[in-house]
């Protein structure tokens, strides 16, 4: 009988032929990732009860990538307990301050297409993008590291099939969001997405990170863009043996069938107060932003860098704006330090910093009242940067440069045209 | 078995989310201790200065909503407190019960029938509730039982524990 993508992971790591979405199993993930925020936490927790090992402890990946560089005492500490317990446990990849989680693993050759990655942190999905499937557990992941198998209900899946090219200025970003507006937190509850469709090959394999790890805001299971041989060619390149495509059989069944046509799609951006309010950038011009913040692990790739840098060329970002640029990853800070983008980054009035989440969550550059900040990065709950009573818009990467050259919510096209009545 | 919560409601509205339950400035806390002074505290700061074990927090859909952060539920758990709602995806629900936390998915009629800091009833074993101050009952239905026995161990690690000393005994 026909399986769907996550149907064929699951029974992989359950051991059996076959799986039925409803069913519950015991399965092995391929990977286990926790970051410096939890992995202490959860180690005292483990040994508070009896549990002194892991049991598969060469799958386990442990990140510093919250709080870096430490900025507090207690970070300090934190920092210096997780890497001492990482080596206490034998963990399998530690990374010190080398970059966010998600996109890290996938650069470091760690993620297959078709792999089930189990996570402590939230936006795992990203890795969706690389065919594999990222799943959030949070502290429940502790006993996973402890005893190597956890339970999952094998979820349905919606299918979202894309067509058409999109126009210039729209990205991942756009297409995560235009997702949103045709399904609902019920729609996707327990469900993964599956994006498939011959728009998907319009995606460089980077940018598929990005539309996938926005997935869970919706609050899907999570999202995957089946493996194509861009992605294989990418993961090759990236140290993966011999990646091979894994999808969903032809006659497999989908609970839901999306269709977005991605020549119809326009910039868009979520405004206050939840990811999944989403408007028209163009719905939204004029609005004033006193930050732009480019990173975390839904951008800060070098395409998403090198697109910014790009639409920033002759410009300087608005005075009395501030505009943070953080690549994701240790890898991509140097190369786009190397093609000279992080020195036209900050000739053109940006801070740079190394790669931490730390903004996403408030660890780092938080708002104040009254302050307006359009990002690249997950989430916009009030007082999720600092302030309750600051706003958070999300967009693209070219949506929150264009704002940070005009200091006020517009996309890339309006740069454009800015520039040909030389208003900018 | 679990005895049933008797105490007082705590009406919450539809999507109250996962960063209103306890702050995003508290991520790297995981002491029960210190996030129990911050549940809610934006919504509603009696509640994590008035409400007592046994008290059930009544919440509409979509509770607990965004990033999938263990922290609300290990407060709840060390307030001792039960959880209705209308709906919640599955990130929140594992950790629900995987912290021990008792829960029901109840009805738009249950949700409605039900007063805020009126006293409460709830069997969590059989999905009894009652509304004591008006003399109603209603009934959910309960979790399965493969998960009421995670509930009922106290938690995730509790369970795991007394499995393994079932296999392994001394």
């Amino acid at each position: 009988m026909a399986m769907t993508l996550i149907e064929k992971v699951l029974a992989r790591c359950a051991g059996q032929d076959r799986v039925r979405s409803g069913e519950v199993v015991w399965v092995r993930p391929d990977l286990v990732t926790v970051p410096e925020v939890a992995f202490p936490a959860y180690v005292k927790r483990l040994r508070g009860v009896g549990f002194e090992r892991f049991a598969d402890p060469e799958k386990v990946v442990v990140a510093i990538d919250h709080e870096v560089p430490a900025h507090s005492q207690a970070g300090a500490e934190r920092n210096r307990l997780t890497r001492q317990l990482a080596r206490e446990m034998s963990v399998g990849h530690m990374f010190d301050s080398e970059g966010i989680t998600h996109p890290l693993i996938i650069e470091r050759g760690l993620v297959r297409p078709g792999d089930f990655v189990a996570a402590a942190d939230s936006h795992t999905a990203v890795i969706g993008g690389a065919g594999a499937v990222g799943v959030p557990f949070g502290f429940e992941t502790a006993l996973l590291m402890a005893t190597g198998k956890i339970w999952v209900m094998v979820p349905e899946t919606i299918r979202v099939t894309l067509t058409g090219k999109p126009r210039p200025g729209v990205g991942a970003r756009d297409i995560a969001l235009a997702t949103m507006q045709h399904l609902n937190e019920t729609d996707a509850s327990y469900r993964l997405l599956e994006f498939t469709g011959d728009g998907i090959s319009q995606i460089p394999f980077w940018d598929r990170m990005t539309l996938c790890g926005l997935c869970i805001d919706i609050g899907a299971k999570s999202a995957v863009v089946p493996a194509d041989d861009v992605a294989c060619e990418a993961l090759a390149e990236l140290g993966v043996a011999n990646p091979e495509r894994e999808a969903s059989d032809p006659d497999a069944h989908f609970v839901q069938e999306v269709a977005i046509d991605l020549s119809t799609l326009e910039p868009l951006v979520s405004v206050p107060p939840s990811p999944t309010h989403v408007r028209r950038v163009s719905d939204m011009r004029g609005t004033a932003i006193h930050h732009a913040y480019l990173g975390s692990c839904a951008s800060g790739t070098l395409e998403d860098l090198r697109a910014a840098d790009a639409l920033l060329a002759g410009h300087k970002v608005k005075e009395g704006v501030k505009l943070l640029v953080i690549p994701s990853t240790r890898k991509t800070y140097q190369r786009a330090m190397e093609e000279g983008i992080l020195a036209r980054f900050t000739d053109a009035g940006a801070t740079v910093l190394a790669p931490t989440c730390g903004p996403c969550f408030g660890g780092l550059a938080q708002l104040c009242a009254g302050e307006r900040r359009i990002s690249t990065s997950t989430r916009n709950d009030p007082g999720r940067m600092g302030s309750t009573e600051a706003e958070i818009f999300l967009g693209s990467a070219l949506t929150v440069t264009a704002s940070a050259i005009t200091g006020h919510i517009c996309g890339a096209g309006d740069i454009g045209k800015a520039r040909h009545d030389g208003s900018v | 078995m679990m005895e049933a919560y008797k105490g007082t409601c705590w009406k919450l509205p539809d999507g109250v989310s996962s960063d209103q339950l306890i702050g995003p400035s508290h991520v790297f806390d995981f002491e029960a201790e210190t996030l129990r002074k911050h549940l809610l505290e934006e919504v509603d700061p009696r509640i994590a200065a008035e409400a007592k074990p046994g008290d059930v927090l009544v919440a509409g859909r979509n509770f607990a909503q965004g990033s999938n952060h263990s922290h609300p539920f290990i407060a709840m758990k060390a307030m001792g407190l039960g959880l209705l709602c209308r709906s919640i995806s599955r990130g929140p629900y594992r950790l629900t019960i995987f912290m021990g936390v008792p829960i029901l998915t109840i009805t738009e009629e249950i949700y409605t029938a039900l007063e805020h800091r009126s006293r409460i009833e709830v069997d969590f074993t059989t999905g009894d509730i009652k509304a004591l101050d008006m003399g109603a009952e209603f009934h959910a239905e309960a979790l399965p039982l493969h998960l009421l026995e995670i509930v009922t161990a106290g938690g995730g690690f509790e369970h795991a524990k007394a499995q393994e000393q079932e296999q392994n005994p001394q």
